[in-house]
């Protein structure tokens, strides 16, 4: 059995997904609930800056693989070339 | 927004004298915990590389599995300690010259919002208890109002005494202004 491996990536981006909705429950709870002050949006651009840079990092090492391959798994699960016959 | 100037429930000529949120040690530990969390992988990827062989985060499966487990195990640490800060920073006590605002966030669909008037309030009491509490000076404020409502609760605190000593003198002061 094999699938391309482009297969992961499309699991990480539906974590990306859940991670973004998250995310923004966060921001939704901090302006509602949060004072009206400096430091309530500096926390926030904080956040999305040390997000931003997670992200853009994770981008330049995930670029660098090719997704196009193929991964074969449980192979040789059924092979009965065993090495005493 | 939450406005100083437009309090929940909003009473006439009423002023802000404190501000109270958990003790800063509070939010280091969480800072300490996230960074501790966040060095894990690290030494994870470091036994793996020591106690086996020196390739398998080089073929085309494992190396992009590493990458992907890596960058979600970041962004959620991080998101954690986003979610965590927030749980400190929303939960607030505001003491006013006429009542006692107690606001806590409770996870994300929980938000629990009391008061009591100064005038209700007959006993408050201070308390510090452990080793880091003692050494960084915070603790827990109690304080019992006339009926049967439950005691209300600063929790770790800066200061607990001076909070106290505030709260009295305060309930005093109203008390003398208001039977002129």
């Amino acid at each position: 059995m094999s699938f391309p491996l482009y297969y992961i990536l499309i699991l990480y981006l539906s974590f990306l997904i859940v991670w973004a909705v998250f995310s923004f429950v966060a921001f939704y709870h901090m302006l509602k609930y949060g004072f009206r002050n400096f430091t309530t949006f500096f926390i926030i651009i904080i956040y999305i800056l040390i997000s931003v840079f997670l992200l853009m990092l994770s981008f330049r090492y995930l670029g660098e693989i090719d997704w196009q391959v193929n991964v074969a798994i449980f192979d040789n699960i059924f092979n009965n070339d065993f090495p005493y016959q | 927004m939450l406005s100083l100037y437009r309090l929940p429930g909003n009473i006439k000529d009423e002023k802000v004298l404190k501000i109270y949120r958990r003790d800063f040690f509070v939010l280091f530990k969480k800072v300490l915990f996230f960074l501790v969390l966040s060095i894990l992988p690290a030494l994870l990827f470091y036994w793996i590389a020591v106690n086996f062989d020196e390739f398998i985060f080089q073929g085309a499966i494992s190396y992009s599995l590493s990458i992907i487990f890596t960058s979600s195990y970041y962004i959620f640490i991080w998101l954690f300690f986003f979610f965590s800060f927030i749980d400190y920073y929303l939960d607030v006590w505001i003491i006013t010259n006429e009542r006692i605002i107690d606001i806590q966030q409770k996870g994300f669909f929980s938000r629990i919002i009391s008061e009591q008037r100064l005038y209700r309030i007959q006993d408050v009491t201070s308390e510090v208890h452990g080793f880091f509490p003692t050494v960084f000076k915070y603790g827990n404020v109690y304080v019992q109002t006339a009926g049967s409502k439950q005691r209300f609760f600063f929790n770790e605190i800066p200061n607990p005494e001076n909070v106290r000593d505030t709260i009295i003198k305060l309930i005093e002061r109203h008390k003398r202004i208001h039977n002129k």
